[in-house]
């Protein structure tokens, strides 16, 4: 019995003993052996599992960012010549003001005169530059297109100046970062308005034909390959097409069916052609006859509107250079 | 990997660069350097030669030149539509790094992976879609399997 004791007793100390020179073993640091890092990326990877990504980090908070000359490489980079100051206002959106002076609030008492807040938001840039956008953009659609509608103009005009195609224009230009916003990801309003204060700006600084061009090349090129019934919604095409033939005195359109393909399958194909005094209009195809001649129609009248799919490209010539002109004067006056 | 299975992209611009007017891409870009390492010898030499005349030769772009201690110097180059392209430089010198900036300030920061077709256009075809009806005159009918003379 004892001696089992003792047994037991030794090989629980040898265990015991066995496991202590282990755990000195195994918890050694050795140099330039990490033991710690796979716990410690199991640990990372576990928690960013449990508590995802973690929220993006606006540029101006991130390391290497010196605001005065990105505004200033905004303006040259677009070649344009903002006034900086009104650059800037522009950019200042008033959710920003008012959470800044929030943030500031418990800080005033303490000294009123060097935390408070001069910033002027950019609502009245923003007015001024969107009220601007939308007239020049229905002059130059005018201009474009004379035979265009005015509700067509209209839907032109809105899809520019829709919020999803001045946002993708704010992203892509670079005004995000520079955008001072409350929140972050910047909603979309907000970039709306800040697009329109840069517009406005431009207005101010350097005058409407600048702006005017700054208008037509950036936000006018997004018409490229857009097609004018994506942006104008015509529910009864035959209806205006007969409505615009009746204003030009132009005998009504009659459908007629021109060509049938495959007419008992599950692919059928009708060409329907629209003939005013015997002169075919246009002609559209489509996998029911009903389609067919609504197709025929749009066709017909984006041929009335000049806005067919063979038409000239739009023209986005470069201005002339504003420093050629003095240039050739002091030329000529040596 | 077959070339189908890489992702692939067609031809295009940012926001239709060069219609209107060109905008240079590139928006920044942030020379990250060691003052003592020696893989980043070539980049302080191209730090004291030439990047004060990239910078004027190039307004758009905002440089900002940071001595880090580093091991790997490197360019981190942004662009206008959100992309960021990290090149390492090391042990590079500085004509070489030169002309990887000049590199970076052409691109356009759209993703460099296969391109599916060298040729883009905006305006279709003046003729229209090719349908099976395209140069066919209306009196021949609807379109039948062609009769086979041959035997």
């Amino acid at each position: 019995m004892a001696s089992g004791y003792i047994l037991s007793r030794g090989a629980l100390t040898f265990g015991s003993h066995c496991q202590r020179v282990c755990r000195n073993v195994s918890l050694s640091q050795v140099r330039e052996k990490k033991r710690w890092m796979k716990a410690y990326t199991y640990l990372m990877a576990r928690k960013l599992k449990l508590e995802g990504p973690p929220p993006p980090k606006p540029r101006s908070l991130q390391p290497l960012w010196d605001y005065h000359a990105e505004v200033q490489a905004f303006s040259t980079r677009l070649h344009e010549n903002f006034s900086q100051e009104l650059l800037k206002t522009a950019f200042v959106n008033p959710c920003y003001v008012q959470a800044e002076q929030e943030r500031r609030r418990p800080l005033l008492d303490v000294n009123s005169e060097t935390i408070a807040l001069v910033l002027n938001d950019n609502v009245q840039l923003s007015a001024k530059g969107a009220c601007f956008a939308q007239s020049f953009l229905a002059d130059w659609c005018r201009a474009s297109f004379p035979s265009l509608p005015s509700e067509g103009v209209e839907s032109i005009v809105g899809h520019l100046t829709s919020s999803e195609v001045v946002c993708y224009l704010a992203r892509n230009l670079g005004i995000e970062e520079l955008t001072m916003s409350a929140e972050f990801p910047v909603p979309d309003d907000v970039l709306y308005s800040t697009f329109m204060a840069v517009v406005g700006a431009l207005q101010e600084s350097s005058g409407a034909e600048r702006a005017g061009f700054f208008l037509r090349d950036f936000v006018v090129t997004q018409l490229i390959g857009k097609d004018l019934f994506d942006m104008w919604k015509v529910v009864n095409p035959m209806g205006l097409l007969v409505e615009e033939l009746t204003k030009r005195n132009v005998s009504l359109p009659e459908p007629r069916l021109i060509r049938s393909a495959g007419a008992s399958t599950v692919l059928p194909l009708y060409f329907v052609g629209l003939y005013s005094d015997k002169k075919l209009l246009a002609q559209g195809p489509g996998e029911t006859l009903v389609a067919a001649e609504e197709e025929a129609a749009r066709v017909a009248l984006r041929k009335l509107y000049g806005y067919n799919e063979n038409r000239r490209p739009l023209d986005f010539s470069p201005q002339p250079q504003q420093h050629e002109q003095p240039l050739i004067q002091s030329v000529n006056s040596n | 990997m077959t070339s189908r299975g890489t992702p692939s992209r067609f031809l295009r611009s940012v926001l239709q660069n060069g219609v209107g007017r060109y905008v240079c891409q590139l928006k920044r870009i942030s020379i990250i350097f060691s003052k003592k390492a020696q893989s980043s010898l070539g980049i302080r030499d191209f730090i004291e030669e030439g990047v004060v005349d990239y910078a004027k030769k190039n307004p758009g772009t905002v440089v900002y030149v940071s001595p880090q201690s580093c091991r790997i110097p490197k360019i981190v180059a942004e662009y206008l539509n959100g992309n960021v392209r990290e090149e390492l430089v090391t042990n590079k010198t500085a004509p070489q790094i030169s002309e990887l900036l000049t590199k970076l300030t052409d691109q356009s920061g759209l993703d460099i992976i296969r391109i599916r077709k060298p040729f883009h256009t905006d305006n279709p075809s003046i003729q229209g879609q090719w349908h099976p009806f395209t140069n066919r005159p209306p009196t021949i009918g609807p379109i039948r399997p062609q009769k086979q003379d041959a035997p």
